[in-house]
């Protein structure tokens, strides 16, 4: 009786359609700060919280969100935006020019996690209270793309609270609590365990739904997940387990949403090692045959239908369709065990040779049943895989000290264009020039780093999109990488709730509509 | 006595030490910190300064030295996951995973000296014979298992309990109790039988064996013989000489309830310690594994001192014995 009372005078105090939300992911953000991490569940979670001048649509789109309007500066030499006014913080704080200015200062901070974003600003310049200039040292077509996730936050509350500079050691004020902009505040966090967020009146923005309060758990065994929200404990999950869908889909009370991710999952050749792991004579994968013979080994559609149940799609290059820059007209190698083996046995292995096949077995969806299935596919035209799986905290230690033959790489391109992954996984590894820097094996060719910078400050669109059409051309010629296929994304909801799937895999608590 | 404990005590320092030099050359072996602390666009310049900061470059036995230093005066550093003191996080789980360990160390005891006593007593008959076999599950099903059924059945088909989590709690200063909610209470039944099964049903069967050969012994018959009671018989006289081992065995056993509460606790998404301990062996941080398993290890030496002194205490035997050492 007290509780049906309770239930009734919380409903008369909730506006009319208010609902709560009860989500689970595998990890929780580990922190609020939103300069001192740079992962997906940091800025999923944040995305609620603060917000950028730019933000991503329905569909990817960048939109205008604390900006209303940007345009370059003279002939490509940095970007103006046009700042929206009226905003304010959680806190009340008025929403200024000074505020960009130091949340450039604190996000591009030898001691943030976001540097990277603004590694060609020369400098930004307050024009008026509602007008800021990036600066740029080339021209940089894409500066509007990779600051979306950058987010604004107060000066004069980061002063109050002696978070003026984020903190990953040692945290400050700043890792628990947050003040932004958006349309949700943090009201409880306990680390690790429970995170609440509640609707943010203030919000300049109208494009809501009717989720008033979420409360998120990070719940690491997915079998938990799953239960919890068969028995109604909780709203929506990510991720399902592939082989969970069909038994999800089936229950009754909920239901399963699929989608791809912006990841795709390829193989990596070890091409700068002078011999190989396993032993044996030289190293086999400098010839491109040897490599077009491991593409046409591996029948990937077969994998995407048995290990990965259907849910994810072929790749053709090293983004996926849909995100700025893919190169129409690039097929992927079909699969053809006769032609491997002919194409090994011309490149003088009619017998095969043995190397080692690495992969992390707790970072990608079903990774090392992947890796078995394809060390089984390259069995069967004559080569002699050795498979090794390892957890990826062992996992990139061992890549980044060459202690690998071939090897399984996930990468999602943080600005979702084109660029990004030839700058982190094409170009000649250089640690001047912070290029190259997941670049495993080395992998250089001189017209892709020739092409790179004219890529990176080319205005032009058709002209950009022809330089990484050729780009593309080369890798794939080479066989640079395997690239196998997109990462699913699977979320399990309560019947009835209705939510935005992106390819970034963020959750927008502003796009879910609950059942009445 | 006073120098029987203080030479167990001077033991048990050389052994937390050793545990702690064997956990800090096993770290290195767990992974790099650092590719969970920064993004993938990080540059090698913020690897460095990352891992001097955190005095990484340093070698373990530096390290270790370090962290011994520090843990004497109470600071257990800052956890890398969360960058927050380690100490603070773990007095904020302690309290989840000490009602838990109480809560199923209690069921453990109770139920199966209960059980332990009337499948001794009633040696043949058919309701006896079925706990023994039903015990068999419980001493042969791995934890995550018996997790999961209970959670199925009782959680997602029947929805009498909830499946994970710990309900609602209620703040006693710095401790957090589930025990004044109907939530928190309710919360803590699939994890206490999930956790406390294996020792239930440990103790069930060696206070049952242990009591059949009691019953055999001469002053039982003569205690029968005399026309005592029955109950007198049993529980006085029988299940009192029963006793040191099941001491032994329920000591340990309870240091191994808070210690291996690990797997219930994922199972259950139970916000306790060893949720905590498996979260920082996936993240590699190093303060939060090096401060669990210098507590547990604490725990484990403390307890074992506990029950030397209860046998003494227990056992008159020892106690002339303990006088001439």
């Amino acid at each position: 009786m007290k509780t049906v009372i309770a239930a009734v005078l919380l409903a008369a105090a909730l506006p009319a359609g208010a609902a709560e939300l009860r989500f689970a992911t595998t990890a929780d953000p580990n922190t609020l700060d939103p300069h001192a991490g740079n992962s997906s569940p940091v800025f999923s979670m944040l995305g609620n919280v603060y917000e950028g001048l730019v933000r991503r649509g329905r569909d990817m789109s960048i939109e205008p969100a604390l900006a209303t309007a940007w345009e370059p500066i003279g002939d490509g030499e940095g970007w103006r935006f046009t700042l929206r006014e009226g905003v304010t913080f959680h806190g009340g704080e008025a929403f200024t020019a000074e505020d960009v200015l130091f949340s450039y200062e604190r996000a591009s901070a030898p001691e943030a996690d976001t540097a990277s974003w603004f590694a060609g600003v020369d400098r930004v310049k307050v024009v008026d209270p509602l007008t800021v200039e990036f600066h740029t040292e080339r021209p940089n077509p894409i500066f509007p793309d990779s600051i979306a996730n950058w987010m604004m936050m107060d000066a004069g509350w980061a002063a109050e609270n002696g978070a003026e500079r984020p903190d990953i050691e040692r945290g400050n004020f700043a890792t628990l609590n947050t003040n932004g902009t958006g349309p949700y505040r943090v009201t409880e966090r306990q680390p690790g365990l429970r995170t609440v967020l509640d609707s943010f009146d203030g919000w300049w923005g109208d494009d809501r739904g009717n989720v008033t309060r979420a409360v998120h758990t990070p719940v690491q065994n997915a079998a938990t997940a799953v239960a919890a929200l068969l028995s109604g404990e909780l709203d929506l999950i990510d991720p399902v387990p592939l082989q969970d869908i069909d038994r999800l889909r089936a229950a009754e009370g909920v239901d399963v949403i699929q989608g791809i991710e912006a990841r795709i999952i390829m193989l990596g050749f070890p091409h700068d090692a002078e011999g190989l792991l396993a032993g044996g004579e030289g190293n086999p994968f400098t010839d491109p045959r040897v490599r077009a013979a491991v593409a046409h080994a591996i029948d990937v559609p077969a994998i995407v239908q048995t290990v990965m149940r259907g849910a994810a799609e072929p790749a053709t290059q090293l983004i996926g369709a849909g995100l700025r820059g893919y190169s129409e007209g690039v097929t992927a190698p079909a699969y053809d065990p006769d032609r491997a083996r002919a194409l090994l046995a011309e490149a003088g292995h009619p017998d095969g040779f043995a190397f080692s096949l690495r992969c992390p077995n707790d970072r990608y969806l079903n990774d090392e049943a992947v890796c078995t299935a394809i060390s089984t596919m390259l069995s069967q035209v004559g080569l002699q895989p050795v498979l090794e799986t390892m957890p990826v905290a062992n996992y990139w230690p061992a890549l980044r000290a060459d202690d690998h033959d071939m090897y399984l790489l996930g990468w999602s391109p943080g600005t979702f264009d084109a660029e990004h992954p030839l700058r982190f996984l094409a170009a000649t590894p250089d640690e001047a020039q912070k290029l190259g820097s997941w670049n495993f094996g080395g992998y250089s060719d001189a017209r892709v780093d020739e092409l790179l910078p004219l890529i990176q400050s080319e205005i032009d669109e058709p002209a950009r999109q022809a330089m990484i059409d050729e780009v593309v051309r080369i890798m794939a010629e080479d066989t640079a990488y395997v690239p196998l296929y997109v990462e699913p994304l699977v979320w399990g909801l309560r019947d009835g709730v209705e939510v935005v799937q992106r390819p970034d895999n963020f959750l927008n608590l502003r796009w879910i509509r609950m059942p009445g | 006595m006073l120098a029987f404990i203080i030479r167990r005590v001077f033991q048990s320092v050389i052994v937390l030490l050793a545990v702690g030099l064997v956990a800090f050359s096993m770290f290195r072996f767990v992974g790099d910190p650092i590719e969970n602390l920064l993004g993938q666009e990080r540059t090698v310049q913020d690897v460095e300064r990352l891992r001097e900061t955190l005095g990484l470059n340093d070698p373990f036995p530096v390290q270790y030295a370090r962290f011994l230093g520090r843990a004497v005066q109470g600071d257990f550093g800052i956890s890398y996951r969360q960058s927050r003191p380690v100490a603070q996080i773990i007095a904020e789980r302690a309290p989840a995973t000490l009602e838990l360990a109480f809560v199923s160390g209690f069921l453990a005891l109770t139920v199966g000296i209960g059980l332990g006593v009337f499948t001794a007593i009633r040696r043949d008959g058919w309701a006896a014979n079925v706990i023994m076999s039903a015990s068999l599950i419980g001493v042969s099903l791995p934890t995550f298992l018996i997790g999961i059924l209970l959670i199925y059945v009782f959680g997602v088909q029947l929805r009498w309990l909830p499946t994970f989590g710990r309900g609602e709690v209620v703040q006693l200063g710095w401790w957090s109790t589930g025990f004044l909610t109907q939530s928190g209470l309710k919360s803590l039944i699939l994890p206490a039988i999930t956790l406390g099964l294996f020792q239930m049903t440990l103790i069930m069967r060696l206070v049952r064996s242990e009591m059949l050969e009691v019953l055999r012994q001469d002053y039982i018959r003569f205690a029968r013989a005399r026309g005592l009671a029955a109950k007198s018989v049993n529980f006085r006289h029988a299940l009192k000489n029963t006793m040191v081992p099941v001491i032994t065995v329920t000591g340990l056993q309870l240091g191994a309830i808070i210690a291996f509460a690990i797997i219930t606790e994922t199972v259950f998404q139970w916000p306790g310690v060893g949720l905590l301990f498996i979260n920082a062996v996936q993240f590699v941080d190093i303060p939060v594994m090096a401060a669990y398993l210098m507590l547990i290890s604490v725990m484990f030496v403390m307890i074992n001192l506990l029950v030397d002194i209860l046998y003494v205490w227990v056992d008159p035997r020892l106690r002339i014995d303990g006088r001439h050492a």
